[in-house]
């Protein structure tokens, strides 16, 4: 029987709904698979190659052992705003067929993000963060109309909201261990239309909208994390931080509304066959686990190196069950199988005086197989270029950046098995851009 | 070039081929074979349908423009018919069944002053691909019909006198596809009757006729590609209707007159046996069990037995609805015997097999999924079996068109394009504007329905066919008289 994860935590359940709020949309997937790198304008600037550097709220995210050596409380808000430049697919036989060119909706979406560091001893401090390490916001234009996908999925919503509360000791004055707790809030949406052939043409018509929906608040999953930060010397930092996988079973219901197709005898059969109301259906995803290690190097003149591999163990996601309790039949069952990926990053910052402009790169590997690719959530290599920029002081400072990630074409034709029988060759470009502030008490 | 090629043998062709640019891997393709390649449809063979036949999509994948067939007017309903009917779903009362929706007219081709690219003939079995060399537009069985729309080969006209693969040969061509076999099997489902030799062709008569066509049609240069023969258990006609009659609590089974393997012994009120597990109830069983035939007393019916098909000598055919076990494994068991047959005779051609049996088969159990759009083999809903529950639909007609193109390009190492599913999939098949659409009324799958469709399908051949009477024969012990035909 599948578990139910519930916390009830009153305070923290009226912060959450604020920041449930305002996650309009969703989080868009701008790092492999469906996860969500951009947090902190200081790190977006910088390739995201973050887990190696210390000293700013966002290493709750990143690394939080990286937190150990800070002596004030600091806190720091950010803002992320996210768009799909460019979403399209060229269709390919034999369905939707070469004819067909489908964009994905290219609305700005919001996400906010925020860190707050504790020192308790001079060598204990404690680490509180909010942010969305997974997202999906795919919504296809003319859904309901020409969109030739519209019975895979027009609109795929995975929305995930983290608490993580963590630990940090420093063990010697060179070395800080992290550990923490992490509490993620979820819901998946999913929206598609039901075909049916109409029997007296013999034509393939949309007959019901079906959508399925969990609530953010209701949903979710423990999880935990360990992290570590060395300074062998001043100005080399090396970084380790490993995130465990979390398990998440959703509750959630089903909204089933005919379409009418203009024919009175199809439509009442179609009517008879629709569940009446707001049946349960029941999912779970297997969030993976993730490993970040990264390096930190001050190369003088206020010039930073930082350099980061980071690996996800996304080959616990390998297939995507929807279960109807009530509603024998009706079952989903998509296999997935996903393998683990990497990504490489690199970024580097050029301080001036309390001014500092950063550049980054990263390179990150899709976990996602060929025949899975589909329009409910079409992943790719990318190749992703970030700059910025921040004024800092010991006591207050902002930063802002620009990551631009360029998508490669991914291109699924025949003879290569898909999931869907749905071809065609997937464009992306997306534009995140971040700010934030921090304050230091 | 080709009278170079030709006298170097098979192996020079096939370099040829290799060397060609892919959009002139073929210069001509015929198609040999019977109503599933003609394009039938709804019972019908008309315009409409035959622009959507296996060939024609084939031939717009091969990019050969010039692909004719004997197109036929589509005419609407009239009182009465002047044409064979074209079946479509109607409503009655508030359900859906099927009834006629347009009918057959006249050639729109026939001053083409060569053969049809496209020479599936209705109607017949592989033997007639070589036998039938005379057609009468007017009279005979339905391929003898079918052959005067399809071959010309009537007094007075060119054609006069060829069969199929004569005119085939004639065309010169470098692709065959020979997808026949259906017919030497099909009239045992849609007669209820598996009678070898009657309405089954017996498996080495079958190798023959196989035979004499490939050694007509295979020579160097010519590539051959053949369908198989599929299950015709598993089409609608066999599947739609169930062998059970729900009821509160359970189900109980139809009534038959049993048969040899299933003798009877009624027990009062009712005239038939329970029919076994495993018996197949055929379509047109629909409009007898609406009238209590089958349909045990106790449950309100008339305790009559529904008609199993019976074999008067010395040529009568007396069609009924069901399929008895040891006759469902009959079929089946000759299916895989042509097949066998087919695999051998094609790969001692050097030529490919389209495995359509098991495409089939695989489609009945899992169906087919396009862009989230889920096909099934289910009787009108399901989108890939027309409304006589025997032909496919356009969209079959397409499915079978893209098997035979992956075959092609694994088998023979080629890169035909596979057709796009788009247009068949969404645009509605119905009769042009003129054609009327008939709904209203009392309609099942009658059986005026029934002779039409068993005429079209080959059980008219050699022997007549009388129907069954309304009240269906009483058995004895041992079923039906079944007298092999000599």
């Amino acid at each position: 029987m599948r578990q139910r994860h519930r916390v009830r935590v009153p305070g923290l359940r009226l912060a959450l709904m604020a920041a449930a709020a305002a996650l309009l949309v969703s989080a868009n997937a701008f790092s492999s698979g469906f996860q969500v790198m951009t947090h902190g304008a200081r790190a977006s600037g910088m390739g995201l190659a973050y887990a190696g550097i210390s000293g700013d709220p966002t290493s709750v995210f990143y690394n939080p052992a990286g937190i150990a050596w800070m002596n004030h409380f600091e806190g720091y808000l950010g803002v992320n705003f996210l768009t799909r430049t460019e979403g399209e697919l060229a269709g390919a036989a034999p369905f939707p067929g070469s004819g067909a060119l489908e964009t994905m909706e290219n609305n700005w979406y919001f996400f906010p993000d925020g860190y707050l560091v504790l020192p308790l001893t001079n060598e204990l401090n404690v680490g509180v963060g909010g942010f969305a390490q997974y997202g999906l916001g795919l919504k296809w234009d003319n859904p309901n109309t020409t969109f030739t996908g519209q019975f895979i999925s027009q609109n795929s919503v995975i929305q995930a909201m983290d608490t993580n509360l963590n630990f940090t000791y420093r063990l010697f004055p060179e070395l800080a261990i992290a550990a923490g707790v992490d509490y993620r809030f979820s819901k998946v949406q999913l929206e598609r239309n039901q075909a049916a052939v109409n029997p007296f043409n013999g034509a393939v018509v949309p007959v019901a909208h079906v959508k399925l929906n969990s609530d953010l608040l209701e949903n979710g999953g423990w999880g935990w994390n360990v992290a570590l930060m060395f300074k062998p010397v001043q100005s080399i930092s090396i970084g380790a931080s490993y995130r465990s996988k979390i398990d998440v079973d959703y509750e959630g219901e089903a909204t089933f509304t005919q379409r009418p197709t203009g024919n009175a005898a199809l439509d009442a059969i179609v009517a008879a066959s629709l569940p009446p109301g707001n049946p349960p259906v029941l999912t779970s995803i297997a969030f993976p686990s993730s490993l970040n290690l990264g390096v930190g190097i001050e190369l003088g003149n206020q010039w930073l190196l930082s350099l980061e591999a980071d690996w996800t163990e996304w080959s616990r996601f390998q297939s995507l069950a929807i279960i109807f309790p009530t509603l024998p039949g009706r079952d989903i069952f998509r296999p997935e199988l996903w393998e683990d990926s990497w990504a490489y990053r690199a970024g580097l910052e050029k301080g001036f005086g309390n001014w500092a402009v950063r550049i980054g790169y990263y390179y990150d590997n899709t976990p996602q197989p060929d025949f899975d690719v589909s329009p409910l959530l079409p992943d790719s290599d990318r190749n992703v270029y970030t700059a910025g920029f921040g004024y800092n002081t010991e006591r207050w400072g902002f930063d802002l950046a620009a990551v631009l990630l360029k998508f490669k074409e991914r291109a699924i034709l025949p003879p290569v098995p898909q999931t869907d029988n749905y071809y065609g060759t997937y464009k992306e470009t997306g534009l995140v851009l971040t700010a934030g502030i921090r304050l230091a008490l | 070039m080709k009278t170079l090629l030709r006298s170097l043998g098979p192996a020079a062709a096939i370099l040829a081929l290799a060397a060609a640019p892919l959009s002139a891997q073929f210069t001509h393709y015929v198609a040999l074979g019977d109503s599933l390649t003609a394009g039938v449809e709804g019972g019908c063979l008309v315009q409409r349908n035959q622009l959507a036949s296996f060939p024609a999509v084939l031939a717009n994948a091969l990019n050969q423009t010039d692909f004719q067939q004997p197109l036929v007017q589509e005419l609407g309903l009239t009182n009465p018919l002047v044409g064979a009917p074209c079946l479509g779903a109607v409503l009655s009362g508030s359900s859906i069944t099927v009834g006629p929706i347009s009918q057959m007219g006249g050639p729109l081709n026939a001053l083409l002053a060569r053969p049809y690219d496209n020479l599936g003939i209705p109607g017949a079995n592989v033997g007639d691909l070589v036998t039938l060399t005379h057609g009468n537009p007017n009279g005979g069985s339905t391929a003898v019909r079918f052959s005067a729309l399809v071959l010309r080969n009537v007094p007075g006209s060119p054609f006069d006198g060829m069969n199929a693969v004569t005119e085939a040969n004639l065309l010169g061509p470098d692709l065959i596809t020979l997808w026949a076999g259906s017919n030497d099997i099909l009239s045992a489902a849609t007669a209820g009757l598996f009678l070898p030799g009657v309405t089954a062709t017996p498996p080495d008569v079958f190798e023959d006729n196989y035979a004499a066509v490939l050694e007509n049609i295979a020579v160097p240069g010519r590539t051959i590609v053949a369908g198989n023969v599929p299950d015709v258990t598993a089409i609608p006609f066999t599947t739609t209707v169930p062998a059970r009659i729900t009821i509160p609590g359970g189900s109980v089974p139809v009534l038959g007159p049993g048969n040899d393997a299933y003798p009877c012994e009624p027990v009062a009120p009712d005239h038939g046996c329970p029919v076994p597990d495993g018996t197949l109830v055929t379509l047109p069983a629909s409009a007898l069990l609406a009238q209590g035939i089958g349909v045990p007393v106790a449950l309100g019916g008339t305790g009559q037995p529904l008609p199993d098909g019976q074999f008067i000598p010395p040529a009568t055919v007396v069609p009924g609805v069901l399929l008895y076990p040891d006759e469902v494994a009959g079929i089946e068991e000759y299916i895989a015997d042509y097949n066998a047959i087919i695999a051998a005779q094609i790969a001692g051609v050097g030529g490919a097999v389209v495995d359509i049996n098991a495409i089939f088969d695989d489609i009945s159990a899992h169906g087919f999924h396009l862009g989230g759009i889920n096909l099934s083999t289910a009787f009108l809903s399901g989108g890939i079996f027309s409304a006589d529950g025997v032909h496919p639909s356009s969209i079959g007609y397409t499915i079978i068109a893209n098997a035979f193109i992956q075959t092609m390009n694994v088998e023979l190492g080629l890169e035909i394009p596979t057709p796009d599913f788009s247009h068949v999939l969404f645009t509605p098949n119905v009769p042009p504007s003129g054609a009327g659409v008939r709904g209203g009324g009392e309609w099942h799958y009658t059986l005026g329905m029934w002779r039409e469709l068993l005429e079209r399908t080959g059980a008219a051949r050699g022997f007549s066919i009388e129907m069954p009477s309304a009240s269906a024969p009483r058995p004895g012990r041992g079923g039906p008289r079944r007298v092999v035909r000599d």
